[in-house]
């Protein structure tokens, strides 16, 4: 092959023309260099030609093929050739794209796409070098780069900084200074807790002056319960985790277990190997442990329906779609749902592909219809009493005093009194008892007396009392009887009330077991495998060719050929060490979580269409220390957070923000808005609120009234909202019950998703309903009247110490003098405006269900309150920084 | 967020903070949130739509969507099949239903047995368009509708029909038409959210098909491009109204202290963000006054308030709603959602559509009225329309006067008026049973199509990258109805 001749690119151009493709970042500026197919030419091809020139046979236009070389360079069947390497002027495509007649030109102008003369540039410029072709990058398993050399290593604290710092160099950048003591504590605190550091912890970290005191904080953080909680709050986004069905009824279900699986096994440090295993197949793993089959929750918190009407093999299908995609995008990165139609017209993954990657999830003993049950099977128990039989145990002794009841009832004959007919439907007369004691004494002076309001009686009761009595069945005669005898009839107390009695412990005894040992979706093969088909354009009811379970073989080559054809073989094929995206895709998101954005921008699509990474090698060093270590997920994190990149003050220069606004090259510590959660169990940790129990079921915190009622069928078990009380009230917000039709408000005000789909990427908005949340939530406004308490409380006696106290509490750091003054500033014409209306005061101190300590004056602690209220608003102490 | 945009916005915004830094919040935050500010990116005047000049010519500035949840039937409506009388309780000719699948509802039915409406229809307005008795406020604006006979849909139950509607897909998971029309157009108005949800109250039996949030979301769109819903009990706009004990006066100390601050942070750190979050405080302080003087309907003069119906006075109502629908229009709020359940009816279908009918007639039409007395229906499109249409065999027992009617996807009937649809039309027709389409079918797709076609977007045009792919309202289909257009 001819040596590419070497030009010089304008970082305009190349910047226009990646910006205005895939968003993709250009690697070198200014530099020498050749032209990179797989960065520079792949996404124009891509985006503008692949759709009837790429992977997809049925959309191929003119027998033409550019995703391939031998597609690229063969012969046409106009006979002329596409691209003839060396030389644009012999090259179809070069002709074509520059052409000016509307018939000839490409892409077509109806298509609406169009190629800038930016990408005409780069295009000719890449077939004059040569037309060099490489695989997509993400397909080829990644190497372990040796760390770049770099002028000043004394910069660098871990190989990490070492590529980080290369490109800054080749950039002509300069990476910043580290952090001070404090914004690092805060900042690592938040990101692997999810919560703010104590002031304790502040200054333990400052008095800290060893060499490693950094090193020994990470070690702390990483070992403490919360690391696992912040680590699954991601996972859940990702596993589309939810407390309800999600599709009509949406009523509630019992998955919390999977999500406390989560928090075990990132605090267990698992390995991410076996961790994904357990996830997708561990029900198939050799004598499964429950913990095992909780894990594959994961395929189980897709949404679900029991819509009346619905057809059975269309959800059947709807829902292994799902959970192929959802596979693909967590752990490929793959965007595999384009193949539910049609061959994908990126990537190298085609129909037939995908439905034997449906194969995997195509024989469940899951019934499509959910029937909007708590634990649509297949369910298991979890728990000290699953294994044990306790729990059948306490349900036999339910259903024996059931039983005994039922017996009674056969066996007590009742006899009306007689009484005179007026008396009884009146209660009045002379000779007549009260009418309380009538009624327990006779049938008939019962039902008249629960004439009006039968609410408080069971439904098929209230439906028998709604019939006159001559005309009711004779089993509508003996519910009446019946629930008369067994809860009103004083005549029969003695009987029943014990039985009662035996009856309701038994089901105590049963309730607190159960909640000991609650059940959990889990997925669960049939013995015998369903028939599985391609189907056309993806109609459940249009079955093509027969195929059998497999995997993307232009991936990853297939595991051993006796490989079962079960979920376990998909799932080891994953994790296989040839496997070249899951390690990659791993480590990305790992990467946003601290950064913000990930090495690849689409965390969510490392094929074709997605973003060329900005350090290719620092991903596939990263990749590759994961396998390496055995899978290491907390290695991984140490790793990250101990690098002087992730140490670097984020203070933002105007020559730096206008150079790199989105700080993709790193040359500043990452700085962004808190994730939602973080943003409420900061206000809840620094006003003292927060309860920080691990795990169980989901909890309904504060949310304003109405808002279920205004969407919810009214059959639905979610249709009302009864908030929570207590501890329910201050748990971490990742225990918030996740109704998905109505997700709670003050989350998705900052971008928690739905969690009807899969999302590993939120979004990250700045709006006005934000603000709103932050100033006016009853959670926000309570927790600023308890950091007020707080303040009055532990921060001293003068008004400058208490600002100090909750400035600290809320940002970590002191406040400058100035700050100090605006507190103060406001302090005094608080306190002076609710001297003056204490009756505003006491109301302001009444929002929220804590007390408030009665030893403060109303108006001091209202004005404070209001302090309070500022500082948990405070753009710093809702940013990690 | 398409990249380019996204950097010029970027850069945009910091340019003009850059200048303005010096200032303290409110000055410079009035500004920002002004029209004119970023005007010079968009040919209209309005702030953060990612389409340039329009593509094509706007015929309509906003839309007013009236959603009738459960699926309203269009053999009661405006589907008038006199032939059906001499055939009630006769079968449903298998040369007519040819196979389609009917949901699991009625699948089970020895017969299907067929159904005629038991109310009269009449011919009204200068076109001599039938409606049925149950809307008579309706029949006296024909002229002003297109009524649409041969919509149809791809999907045969509530939930996944109610996503398709409104997303262009049954599966959860894509922005919602208002979504993408603020998207794509911006906002109009600097103190009020760009995409507006209302619930209705309803007259029918209790069970109502449910609605879900993913209808006004917005899906892998930024958040901020969601419906937001205002309700009419508790805060209009969630979280709006300041706790009990802190009164406007204080609000703004504390946001003055609030913005001072934040100032002095952006000084010391510089990240333009900070910005923003100062100005979408002030915008939420301007939104407390102008929320609530939006939903102050008292100050309406009685002649409008009776136009509207008795029932305007009582706020959560279809008739409150379209008031409220007007006053949000007049201030260039973009999309306009009504929702209103009741309208499934499987059994008991006479009395129930009865009930809804009265619920939504005459507010709905004095909607249309009121809009063009002031000369805003020339820019405003108003949308009536359920999710799929009902079948014209009974489900359930079958007497002259009562039975039920099934979901039915094949056809059923919407209307539209205003911002560029030709008045006064009946477009498309089915057959003698208002089962099939014979002519002019009008997918859901071609009607999305065709509503952002009124507002200048050429519905193939407006994308949005998401896993590697260019996601529109209209998936990879739709074409504008153009006999629909004026």
């Amino acid at each position: 092959m001819p040596s590419p001749p070497i030009r010089r690119f304008p970082i305009a151009v190349v910047l226009a023309a990646c910006l205005a493709l895939t968003g993709s970042f250009p690697a070198v500026a200014g530099a020498t260099r050749h032209i990179n197919y797989s960065r520079d030419i792949r996404p124009i091809l891509s985006n503008s030609c692949y759709k009837c020139h790429g992977p997809d046979e049925h959309e191929r236009k003119a027998g033409l093929r550019l995703d391939t070389k031998a597609g690229a360079i063969g012969k046409l069947e106009s006979g002329e050739a596409a691209i003839t390497p060396g030389s644009s002027v012999k090259s179809a495509i070069f002709q074509r794209l520059t052409s000016h007649d509307p018939d000839v030109k490409m892409p077509p102008p109806e298509s609406g796409k169009s190629v800038s003369a930016e990408q005409i540039g780069l295009i000719k410029e890449w077939i004059d070098q040569g037309a060099e072709f490489h695989p997509h990058w993400s397909f080829v398993p990644p190497r372990h780069f040796p760390a770049s050399p770099i002028k000043t290593p004394t910069a660098a604290s871990n190989p990490i900084d070492r590529f980080i710092i290369s490109r800054l160099e080749d950039e002509g950048l300069q990476p910043s200074p580290t952090s001070d003591k404090t914004t690092l504590v805060r900042r690592v605190t938040l990101d692997l807790t999810g919560l703010p550091p104590t002031i304790g912890e502040v200054d333990a970290f400052l008095a800290d002056t060893s060499p490693n005191a950094y090193e020994k904080l990470v070690d702390r953080l990483l070992a403490s319960p919360q690391y696992g909680e912040q680590m699954t709050r991601d996972w859940l986004d990702a596993a589309r985790y939810g407390d309800t069905h999600g599709l009509h009824l949406d009523n509630e279900r019992s998955i919390w277990p999977y999500r406390d699986w989560l928090i075990r096994s990132f605090n267990s440090n698992e390995p991410f190997d076996q961790f994904a295993v357990e996830q997708l197949a561990g029900d198939l793993l050799p004598n499964a442990t429950i913990d095992q089959r909780v894990a594959t929750g994961f395929s189980r918190c897709n949404i679900t329906t029991g819509e009346g009407g619905a057809i059975d093999e269309e959800f059947y299908v709807r829902y292994a779609v799902d959970r192929v995609q959802t596979t693909g995008t967590v752990f490929l990165g793959l965007t595999l749902g384009c193949c539910v139609c049609h061959d994908h017209k990126f990537d190298p993954i085609t129909q037939k592909d995908f439905y034997r990657l449906f194969g995997y999830f195509g024989s469940l003993t899951e019934q499509p219809m959910d029937r909007n049950a708590f634990l649509p099977p297949p369910a298991i128990r979890t728990g000290p009493a699953a294994d044990s039989g306790k729990i059948d145990r306490l349900k036999g002794d339910v259903a024996a005093a059931d039983s005994a009841i039922r017996k009674a009832l056969k066996a007590f004959r009742y006899q009306e009194p007689v009484v005179d007919a007026r008396i009884v439907t009146t209660g009045s007369g002379a000779a007549a008892p009260r009418p309380d004691e009538l009624r327990s004494r006779s049938l008939k002076a019962w039902e008249a007396s629960v004439a009006k309001d039968k609410s408080s009686l069971p439904r098929n009761v209230a439906r028998a009392l709604e019939i006159p009595s001559q005309k009711r069945s004779s089993r509508q005669a003996n519910v009446v009887r019946d629930y008369f005898v067994e809860h009103v009839y004083a005549g029969s107390r003695s009987i029943f009330d014990p039985l009662h009695a035996k009856r309701d412990a038994a089901r105590r005894r049963l309730d607190e077991a159960e909640q000991d040992s609650p059940s959990t979706l889990v997925m669960q093969d049939t013995p015998k495998m369903r028939d599985i088909f391609v189907l056309v354009r993806g109609a459940y009811d249009r079955k093509g060719e027969k195929v059998l379970p497999g995997v993307p073989a232009a991936i990853a080559p297939a595991l051993r050929a006796d490989a079962p054809l079960n979920r376990l073989s998909l799932a080891r094929w994953i994790v296989d060490a040839r496997n070249p995206l899951t390690a990659r895709v791993i480590v990305n998101r790992f990467w946003q979580h601290y950064f913000g954005t990930g090495i690849v921008k689409t965390a969510e699509d490392f094929g074709a269409q997605g973003e060329w990474p900005t350090h290719p090698e620092l991903l596939d060093w990263l990749a590759t220390e994961l396998e390496e270590s055995g899978w290491n997920v907390k290695r991984i994190q140490r790793l990250i957070v101990t690098s002087a990149t992730y140490r670097q003050s984020s203070h933002v220069s105007a020559a730096l923000a206008q150079r790199d606004p989105e700080n993709r090259l790193l040359a500043r510590g990452p700085r962004f808005r808190m994730d939602a959660e973080m943003v409420r169990d900061t206000a809840l940790a620094v006003s003292g609120l927060l309860v920080t129990n691990l795990g169980g079921k989901s909890v309904k915190p504060y949310q304003p009234s109405g808002l279920w009622e205004a969407i919810g069928y009214s059959g639905s078990n979610t249709v009302h909202f009864v908030q929570d009380k207590g501890d329910a009230l201050y748990r971490r917000s990742l225990y918030t019950f996740w109704k998905r039709t109505s997700p709670p408000p003050s989350l998705t005000t900052f971008d928690a998703p739905s969690r009807e789909e899969c999302v590993v990427r939120r979004g990250r908005t700045n709006t006005p309903l934000q603000a709103l949340v932050l100033m006016n939530d009853e959670q926000y406004v309570e927790a600023a009247r308890q950091l007020a308490e707080r303040m009055m409380r532990e921060g001293g006696k003068t008004v400058a110490d208490r600002i100090a106290l909750g400035f600290r509490l809320a940002t970590s750091r002191q406040p400058t003098q100035e700050e100090i003054r605006v507190f103060q500033t406001l302090y005094t014409a608080q306190s002076a405006a609710y001297a003056r209306n204490r009756q505003a005061a006491a109301k302001l101190l009444g929002v929220g269900e804590s007390p408030h300590d009665p030893k403060w004056d109303p108006c001091e602690l209202a004005a404070w309150t209001m302090v309070a209220n500022v500082m948990l608003n405070l753009d710093e102490t809702v940013t990690k920084g | 967020m398409n990249p380019v945009r996204e950097q010029i916005e970027r850069l945009t915004r910091r340019y003009f903070f850059g200048r303005t830094a010096t200032g303290i919040g409110t000055v410079a935050l009035a500004s920002l949130l002004d029209d004119r500010v970023m005007g010079g990116l968009t040919a209209e005047p309005s702030v953060g739509g990612v389409l340039g000049r329009p593509q094509i010519r706007a015929t309509a500035k906003r839309v007013i969507y009236l959603s009738m949840n459960g699926a309203p039937s269009q053999l009661e409506t405006f589907d008038y099949k006199p032939k059906l009388t001499e055939l009630f309780d006769s079968d449903l000719p298998d040369s007519v239903r040819m196979g389609q699948r009917i949901t699991t509802m009625t699948s089970g039915q020895k017969r299907l047995p067929i159904a005629p409406s038991v109310f009269k229809f009449g011919r009204h307005g200068q076109g001599g368009a039938w409606v049925s008795e149950l809307l008579p406020h309706t029949a006296k604006i024909v002229d002003d509708l297109a009524i649409l006979r041969s919509v149809n849909t791809d999907a045969i139950n509530h939930d996944p029909a109610c996503t398709f509607v409104f997303t262009g897909a049954q599966q959860p998971g894509r922005p919602s038409m208002g979504a993408w029309v603020s998207y794509g157009l911006g906002s109009l108005n600097g103190n009020l959210p760009t995409f507006v949800v209302l619930h209705s109250t309803w007259s029918s039996k209790r069970d109502a098909q449910a609605v879900f949030s993913r209808l006004w979301g917005s899906g892998f769109l930024p958040s901020k491009y969601q419906g937001v819903a205002l309700r009419s009990s508790g805060d209009p706009v969630l979280y709006l109204s300041n706790p009990p004990g802190v009164d406007s006066d204080s609000r703004r100390r504390m946001l003055d202290a609030l913005a001072e601050l934040n100032q002095k942070e952006l000084a010391t750190v510089g990240d333009p963000e900070i910005n923003t979050r100062i100005a979408q405080y002030e915008m939420a302080y301007r939104m407390q006054t102008s929320v609530p003087e939006l939903t102050n309907l008292s100050t309406e003069p009685k002649h409008i308030l009776d136009m509207y119906g008795p029932d305007v006075h009582i706020p959560g109502t279809v008739a409150s709603n379209c008031l409220l629908a007007r006053r949000l229009a007049e201030r260039d709020v973009r999309f306009i959602q009504i929702f209103q359940r009741g309208w499934d009816h499987h059994g008991n279908l006479p009395t129930d559509m009865r009930l809804q009918c009265r619920d939504i007639d005459q507010p709905c039409a004095a909607l249309v009225k009121d809009l063009k007395q002031r000369g805003m229906l020339d820019d405003t499109l108003v949308i009536w329309g359920g999710e799929f249409g009902r079948t014209v065999y009974c489900q359930g027992n079958l007497t002259r006067e009562d039975y039920g009617r099934d979901h039915h996807p094949r056809c059923f009937s919407m209307w539209m008026a205003g911002g560029g649809v030709k008045p006064g039309i009946v477009y498309g027709e089915t057959d003698d049973f208002s089962y099939n389409i014979v002519r002019d079918p009008v997918h859901v797709h071609d009607l999305n199509a065709t509503v952002l076609h009124c507002l200048g977007i050429n519905h193939e045009r407006l994308t949005y990258r998401f896993q590697g792919r260019d996601f529109r309202l209209t998936d990879v289909h739709g074409n504008v109805v153009r006999g629909l257009l004026a």
